[in-house]
């Protein structure tokens, strides 16, 4: 017992460790790129401005000579270079900029705000982010289940024709851009059929009542649902079917048929539950795509999520909040993936030291 | 008369190719008393394994004939269905112990558990009682208790095929098949496998068929032989008959192929290939390849023959003197 | 050579090669063209310049969905003329006629009208140009009087203007032309138009209609004549070219988008760009990823360790933020995304050829080589490498249309290189301006299909090489 368990934990600690490398190692990178391109000049140069601003106004109410106003303004300015280390070159700024973003001191947006009005960027961030989770979630565990439940089935028919139609949905899908699928979508159910909305997550202005906004959403979330269903189902179903067709051909399956197993325990036990960690595995590949599917598809369908506020950002030119997305994301797929690598370790005994 | 725990009559067996039908086993009959140990020798591809899996009903899908009697403990399992056969027979009268045991084993699961787990299934015994069999079974083919809690890539092979064993015996079956269990183990793991397989034998009073290609090691453990070629049974009696003294001209190069350590006997060999099982020599199988052939052996086949002392040959050579 | 030709003839037995290889060859075809007869700056000088579309309808569908509609949409016309039709002396000066015929014939009337000339020759004076039309009842409208005006023009004579850029006249947005209008309902037809009111309902109504009385316009069908006046002093002066652009409501092959372009060269340009990119990305990537798989596997030990936990952690690096990242940095410039493209895509290969390398190691005949003294990099070139070949091609190809969705996907997000058109590129302009809201099928769907297109194709090949590269997978004979 305490042999299988020694060997979880230091399996999950170098997963662990090795995740931590790759969030660190972004962090890195994006901040030597944007302090090398002089870019991290510039986002605390407009910061300053924008305070300095702010100050001013401020400052207008109570001194009323010219003069002497500008003189205080010029004071300050000179306090805050100091205060946001520009009196420094970028390398020289490099901790602080990184501890910052690691304790979430993010900063605030140019020009977007959050549904409460705030500007500072982690307010906006944690806003949007359940609804990310909420769509790109909802469409892996649809997906998973479909190409769980498909897959499966198909398996059992090799080289039929609805096996062979699988193998061409999937290869067909596989090209098919899924954002792109998202904007047919639109033109075919909003514009021409006018059965669902054509953006957004609730109507405008959403219903009070809870029940009929949650019906509001459902409504909502359809398209968006539908088209990374569409998009994405085929290959799940096909790699199921790939995987449990080769497993279900293993000699350990014939062994249990041969211990006079029934074939439903068969099935569970020999070969579901065989292929599960490469099916989780397949998960975690399809983790990384599912982070760029969301920023498209929050795009296309105005999904108000981290994914649209990426679009956002890159559309009013904000680097300071684009920086802090890239981050968050890198997070986000860090977390999610260790989940997932957790679920594995447990799923596959293999796998352990 | 004694009675049988297993009787074969005529078993046939084909299955359906691109080229035709490829019959793997044709008119294979045998017996096998309590306690009893066959082997079955033959080159590759001469329908040994075949016959093992047909023992079992696990046929192939591509199964074009499947004919004969297979009466195990005095029921023709032949005429059973599939319900009747998985409750009544599979793993409980008949069990087996798979070529590549290796890979025998349930990746993701432990291997204690597999070893219970017909118990649980088939016998409704619960979990924790189950487990304690499984134990009994692990002492007795030499494997500490507390293996029972790990997974097969935690075991060497010769563990495993230990393990394989222990599971083929947890019904107490009367029959167990082992289809060349130490092919992929080491001398001297193989050696310890016969060991364990010559005490289980006496106390189970077990009756065991040895499928394999390395007849030194089937003379070992054997009572009994018979010699296959091209899905046919060419020659069977008692091994200390067989072994000596083969009959047929084919069992005859078989077993004068095997070295000898400081013998000055030349090796013999059989010139040729194995016979095309879609489409097999007309006339005796093994006759392009027979030393002593005559013209009624690329003619005729020839039924089997039987000599003094209950030995069956099918072979010309003896017509008539049995 | 047997090993090629056996190889060859797998690859040809299921149909999936055959449809890759037609496809391929089918979009290599058409990139080549596109190349020898395009102008490869095609993107800056055209494609961004809204100028070079002006006298092109705006968002308009396809020419051919007339052949569908039972209500004909009109056609966009140009007409032209070179010589003028008649010459009048008239004493001193003289005129010069320019003449064609526009056969109105639709239920609609034209998007817009706009009148062109293009080289301008005068030896004296600046001469005049006017314009009328002649409509079918024999109503005369007179469209344009225009004193040719001097600016620019060179300091002795011939004077020549409009030889580079021609003169355009926006008809539908001419305020003397709404005077002109109001006057003629007033005198033709009684009814009193405000020029402001004649503006808001479109001067194209009124030429080419006749008011109805709930102050609507029917379409007047049958033949105008357009006459082009140059009232010349030397009967050498003359114009070069003369043409009137009848704006249609449907354009050519693929239609318009909102600023007129002719989406059917835009889509065709795309051709080869997609192609360069994926080939160009995938062939990098998978040069760079073999060469480190190989290596790796092969010498093993600290630079295996150290080359894994790279490619690990590369590896586990989301793409697309990244992508959006240093395209925001560095600007979209093609060669960025395709290095971007690059160094994230080399780990997968390279985890992949490692094994492969290893289970070869400790094969026969590298033992061999390496007893007979091969230095390493003899060994991994001549023995490694052709083994894991046929696999490291299948890859190259299965990684083509991920470079191609990459790209067009950045091009989308607005991060592509702006001048150059890419599919995705013409489907983000599309999205920005609501193409999807107002339903303009023409602008999204054949972008997207293509993209679909130039994807299947490398997945259909890769497909069909499979069998070649995996021999379990082949069929029975």
């Amino acid at each position: 017992m305490a042999y299988s368990k020694l060997g979880l934990t230091k399996t999950l600690t170098y997963r662990g460790i090795s995740l931590v490398i790759v969030l660190f190692g972004v962090l890195f990178l994006t901040v030597i790129v944007l302090g090398a391109t002089g870019v991290s000049d510039r986002i605390l140069d407009s910061m300053l401005m924008e305070e300095l601003r702010g100050i001013r106004q401020q400052l207008v109410t109570q001194i009323k000579d010219v003069e002497q106003l500008n003189k205080a303004v010029e004071e300050i300015k000179k306090q805050l270079i100091i205060a946001y280390g520009l009196d420094k070159p970028w390398y020289e700024r490099l901790p602080s900029m990184m501890l910052k973003i690691i304790t979430l001191d993010l900063g605030s947006a140019k020009n977007i705000q959050s549904f409460s009005g705030s500007k500072q960027i982690s307010v906006i961030i944690m806003e949007r982010l359940p609804n990310t989770i909420l769509l790109v979630t909802t469409a892996i565990i649809i997906n998973f289940l479909i190409g769980l439940f498909a897959g499966t089935w198909v398996a059992t028919k090799p080289g039929s024709i609805i096996d062979r139609l699988v193998s061409l949905y999937a290869a067909i899908s596989y090209a098919i851009p899924t954002w792109w699928l998202g904007l047919i979508n639109i033109l075919v159910f909003a514009f021409f059929l006018r059965l669902f909305p054509y953006t957004g997550m609730f109507s405008a202005p959403p219903p009070t009542d809870p029940f009929l906004r949650i019906l509001d959403l459902l409504w909502h979330v359809s398209l968006p649902l539908l088209t990374l269903i569409i998009a994405l189902s085929g290959s799940w179903i096909y790699i199921t079917r790939s995987l449990t067709v080769t497993t279900a051909q293993e000699d350990f399956v014939n062994v249990a048929r041969a211990k006079g197993l029934p074939e439903n325990l068969v099935q569970r036990r020999y070969i579901v539950r065989v292929v599960a960690p490469s099916i989780l595995t397949n998960v975690i590949l399809g983790l990384a795509g599912s982070i760029g599917g969301a920023i498209l598809t929050e795009t296309v369908f105005g999904w108000p999520g981290m994914g649209q506020l990426y679009y956002e950002a890159i559309v009013s030119l904000d680097e300071g909040l684009i920086l802090a997305l890239t981050y968050m994301f890198t997070l986000v797929y860090v977390i999610a993936r260790f989940v997932l690598e957790v679920l594995y370790v447990v799923v596959d005994p293999r796998v352990r030291y | 008369m004694e009675s049988y725990v297993l009787e074969v009559e005529k078993l046939n067996l084909a299955y359906r190719t691109l080229r035709g039908d490829l019959l793997a086993v044709n008119d294979v009959s045998f017996s096998l008393k309590p306690g009893e140990t066959l082997g079955i020798v033959g080159e590759s591809g001469c329908g040994k394994s075949s016959t093992a899996y047909a023992l079992m009903k696990m046929v192939p899908s591509n199964t074009s004939i499947f004919t004969g009697k297979i009466i195990v403990d005095g029921e023709n399992i032949m005429e059973m269905d599939d319900a009747d056969l998985r409750k009544k027979v599979r793993w409980k009268k008949i069990s087996m112990v798979f070529q590549g045991a290796m890979n025998s084993l349930n990746p993701v699961i432990k291997v204690g558990f597999q070893v219970a787990e017909p118990l649980i299934v088939h016998d409704n015994v619960p979990k924790n009682e189950a487990l304690e069999r499984a134990k009994e079974l692990f002492k007795l083919v030499g494997l500490p208790q507390d293996f029972i809690n790990r997974y097969p890539h935690e075991l060497s092979g010769g563990m495993k095929q230990r393990v394989v064993i222990a599971m083929s015996l947890v019904l107490n079956p009367k029959i167990l098949i082992l289809d060349e269990p130490t092919s992929a183990l080491d001398v001297m793991i193989q050696a310890q496998i016969m060991n364990m397989l010559k005490d289980l034998r006496k106390s189970l009073n077990l009756s065991i068929i040895f499928i394999t290609h390395d007849i030194a090691l089937a003379s070992d453990l054997c009572d009994k032989i018979a010699v296959m070629y091209g899905g046919q049974i060419m020659e069977l009696g008692a091994a200390e008959q067989v072994l000596p003294d083969p009959k047929h001209p084919y069992a005859s190069k078989l077993i004068g192929s095997i070295p000898t350590l400081r013998s000055e006997k030349k090796l013999d060999f059989i010139p040729g290939a194995p016979p095309d099982l879609v489409n097999p020599p007309t006339g005796c199988r093994f006759n392009p390849r027979c030393p002593y052939r005559f013209e009624l052996c690329e003619k005729e086949t020839p039924p089997i023959y039987i000599l003094d002392g209950g030995r069956q040959v099918r072979c010309f050579l003896y017509k008539g003197k049995g | 050579m047997s090993i090629f030709s056996e190889a060859r003839r797998e690859f040809w037995r299921s149909y999936t090669s055959k449809a890759g290889t037609f496809f391929i060859i089918l979009l290599s075809l058409i990139s080549l063209v596109v190349v020898l007869t395009m102008p490869l700056d095609f993107g800056t000088k055209y494609w961004s310049n809204p100028i070079y579309w002006v006298d092109y309808p705006k968002t308009s569908p396809p020419a051919w969905i007339n052949t569908f509609m039972s209500e004909k949409l009109v056609e966009h016309q140009v007409l032209y003329s070179y010589t003028p039709v008649q010459v009048e002396d008239l004493g001193g000066s003289y005129m010069k006629i320019y003449s064609f015929t526009y056969d109105f014939k639709y239920n609609q009337f034209p998007s817009f009208l706009t009148f062109r000339i293009r080289g301008l020759t005068f030896y004296e004076n600046p001469p005049v140009i006017r314009v009328h039309i002649i409509r079918p009842d024999n109503k005369i409208i007179s469209l344009l009087t225009y004193p040719v005006s001097t600016e620019g023009v060179s300091q002795t004579a011939p004077y020549v203007l409009y030889k580079t850029e021609p003169k355009r006249f926006l008809l539908s947005g001419d305020p003397s032309l709404f005077r002109v209008l109001s006057d003629f309902l007033y005198k033709e037809f009684h009814i009193s138009y405000s020029p402001e009111k004649v503006y808001s309902v479109g001067v194209e109504k009124i030429i080419f209609g006749v008011p109805k009385d709930d102050n609507s316009f029917e379409p007047l069908n049958g033949k105008y004549q357009v006459n082009i006046l140059l009232y010349c002093e030397n009967e050498n002066d003359s114009l070069g070219e003369v043409a009137m652009v009848f704006g249609g409501r449907v354009y050519g092959l693929m239609g318009t988008d909102t600023l007129g372009r002719d989406l059917f060269q835009g889509l065709l340009f795309g051709f080869p760009v997609a192609l360069l990119i994926g080939l160009a990305t995938s062939i990098l990537s998978t040069i760079l990823g073999a060469v480190l798989g190989i290596v790796s596997g092969y010498i093993g030990g600290k630079t295996d360790i150290l080359i894994q936990r790279i490619a690990d952690i590369v590896n586990n690096i989301p793409l697309l933020p990244l992508l959006i990242f240093f395209t925001f940095i560095f600007g979209g410039k093609l060669w960025v995304i395709v290095l971007i493209l690059v160094i994230f895509g080399w780990p997968s290969l390279t985890i992949i050829v490692r094994s492969m390398v290893l289970s070869l190691k400790s094969s026969n005949f590298v033992e061999a080589a390496v007893a007979v003294g091969a230095n390493s990099i003899r060994i991994m070139a001549r023995h490694i490498f052709p083994q894991v070949a046929p696999f490291i091609l299948a890859q190259l190809i299965f990684y083509t249309p991920q470079a191609i969705l990459s790209e067009s996907a950045l091009s989308f997000l607005g991060l592509g290189d702006p001048s150059i058109p890419t599919w995705g590129q013409i489907l983000d302009y599309a999205f920005r301006n609501g193409a999807v809201y107002l339903g303009y099928w023409w602008w999204i769907l054949p972008p997207g299909l293509l993209i679909i297109l130039s994807a299947i194709t490398f997945v259909l090949l890769a497909l069909g090489l499979e069998p070649v590269v995996n021999p379990r997978l082949r069929r029975r004979r």
